[in-house]
């Protein structure tokens, strides 16, 4: 009950400090606020863009050359062996007839291949594969290349790696911002403590005096700083929710002439919960720094 | 209660406060410190509340040695202590009845129970009516009063008061000795120190001289 009770009183502390200057209090939120906000509209953009790649036909295609002399059985054997693996998602046969006739119509070679006395283009098959992942690709490609008869596998996944590059590379970007901006609003805060810590030199010296442990000095101003870290927490998605239905509604008007669905998505229950703990650990990091420091000093003093 | 055995007191930057002293305070006893500002007294009253440490010897209290006792567990040995410092060490941006409630708050104390306590305490000292004050509208010798209320409030064994007299006109000084008195009345162990001889003879308790740091002379009450 005694712990409980200093406890209370600590929130109860921390809560009167930020309610005495309220526009002080205000000032600090909506820096933290702000400085937190933008790493976390930066991943929500990234995240919108991620859902928008995934409604793309995005699946890249894999094409498997068989053999000139592959016979009927082969091809059954080779296209069997494509259904069966899991990656693909729909395997298409292109007669070595059907390529040339392909060949003749949409190019200017007819007359080049008419005189040919043999069609000179292989049986093939183009897969359409279920996933974009570069290794997965190259690991499909590599077996189907091991089967009888066929002469060549060609995957262009290259650009899905590019792309899957570039979503890395934005990932980091917002990763950098966002720890860079995390270190910051501890600072902040750590900032802010140590004014209140310096404010109240008198209160803990004399507090100290009469019995007041390191711990029970501590405590409202962690408190304070959590508190602090919360609140600018909320503030930030309350802020980061407002860009997003800004850009969403901009986004909404351009969808009717594109085929892919482009739209914001915002951050899911459990992203905003780590959002405002975050933030409120942040606060507490900040606090603890701060007091820590200043106590050290007090204790040299003495 | 109060055991000194071979204590000295460096402080940073050499000056010796304390050389080797040698003392006991008995349970209930009163015990009167004087001597020359500078011989050692503020000095030798803060190592026995736990305030300072000393650098050589022991200090026991309530049969604890305070060297060897954790910062933690040295601030919570204060709390049974009640120190009436020279400067006041009230705080001014409170009333005077949350002066003295400081002591409970930091123990936990529930709220009602340290309210009672609070008004018994400034009741004592005579501040009953003024709990509502600041302390900036209390005179020197109200806040001295005001200073051991709080050093009460927490109901300790030991009572230390450094320079409770000081800057007080006479009739001020015989009202806080005789305050003083009913403590130790009550079975409270007192340690005080002085340099007004007038209170020393009101006090008729043992005294303890101190010279540069070590104790002169030994006298009973």
């Amino acid at each position: 009950m005694t712990w409980l009770r200093l406890h209370l009183d600590a929130v109860g502390d921390a809560l009167r400090r930020l309610a005495v200057q309220p526009f002080a209090s205000l000032v600090s939120i909506a820096v933290l606020g702000v400085a937190l906000a933008l790493p976390v509209i930066a991943a929500v953009l990234m995240k919108s863009v991620g859902a928008t790649a995934a409604g793309l036909d995005t699946e890249p295609h894999v094409s498997v050359y068989m053999a000139l002399d592959a016979a009927p059985g082969d091809l059954r054997r080779v296209e069997d062996a494509l259904r069966a693996q899991p990656d693909a998602a729909a395997v298409k046969f292109v007669s070595r007839a059907q390529a040339l006739a392909e060949l003749q119509s949409t190019t200017h070679l007819a007359d080049v291949l008419a005189s040919l006395d043999r069609n000179p283009l292989p049986d093939a098959f183009i897969v359409r594969m279920r996933t974009t992942e570069a290794d997965r690709i190259a690991a499909a490609k590599a077996a189907w290349s091991r089967l009888p008869k066929v002469d060549q596998v060609a995957a262009d996944f290259e650009w899905s790696e590019r792309l899957a590059r570039w979503a890395r590379f934005g990932e980091r970007v917002v990763l950098a911002i966002g720890l860079l901006l995390a270190g910051a609003v501890a600072f902040i805060v750590a900032h802010l403590i140590r004014l209140q810590v310096l404010t109240r030199r008198d209160e803990i010296e004399v507090s100290q005096l009469v019995g007041a442990t390191a711990a029970d000095v501590r405590r409202p101003f962690l408190y304070h700083g959590a508190l602090e870290g919360l609140l600018a927490g909320a503030a930030a998605l309350g802020l980061a929710a407002l860009v997003a239905a800004w850009i969403g509604s901009e986004l909404s008007a351009l969808t009717p002439s594109y085929a892919a669905e482009l739209k914001v998505v915002f951050l899911n229950p459990a992203e905003r919960a780590l959002l405002v703990g975050g933030a409120a650990a942040l606060g507490l990091l900040g606090a603890w720094t701060a007091v820590a420091l200043e106590l050290r000093r007090f204790s040299g003093d003495r | 209660m109060i055991r000194f055995s071979a204590v000295a007191k460096r402080y940073p930057g050499g000056l010796e406060a304390l050389r080797g002293v040698s003392l006991e305070v008995a349970e209930g006893e009163m015990v009167a410190v004087t001597g020359h500002s500078g011989a050692g007294k503020s000095t030798l009253l803060k190592l026995a509340a736990g305030l300072e440490r000393a650098t050589s010897g022991t200090v026991l209290v309530q049969g604890q040695n305070l060297g060897s006792l954790r910062e933690s567990a040295l601030a919570v040995l204060r709390r049974r202590i009640g120190f009436v410092f020279q400067d006041h060490k009230l705080l001014y941006d409170r009333s005077a009845f949350d002066n003295v409630a400081l002591p409970l708050r930091i123990s936990g104390f529930p709220r009602e129970e340290a309210a009672r306590r609070v008004r018994a305490a400034l009741d004592k000292v005579g501040l009953l009516a003024r709990e509502k004050a600041m302390p900036v509208a209390l005179s020197g010798g109200e806040q001295q009063r005001l200073c051991i209320a709080r050093a009460i409030v927490n109901r300790p064994m030991v009572l230390i008061a450094d320079e409770p007299t000081g800057n007080l006109d006479a009739e001020y000084a015989r009202a806080i000795v005789d305050l003083f008195a009913s403590f130790h009345q009550v079975g409270v162990t007192v340690l005080l120190s002085t340099h007004d001889e007038a209170s020393v003879a009101r006090l008729r308790c043992r005294r303890v001289a101190l010279a540069a740091g070590a104790v002169l002379e030994e006298a009973a009450a």
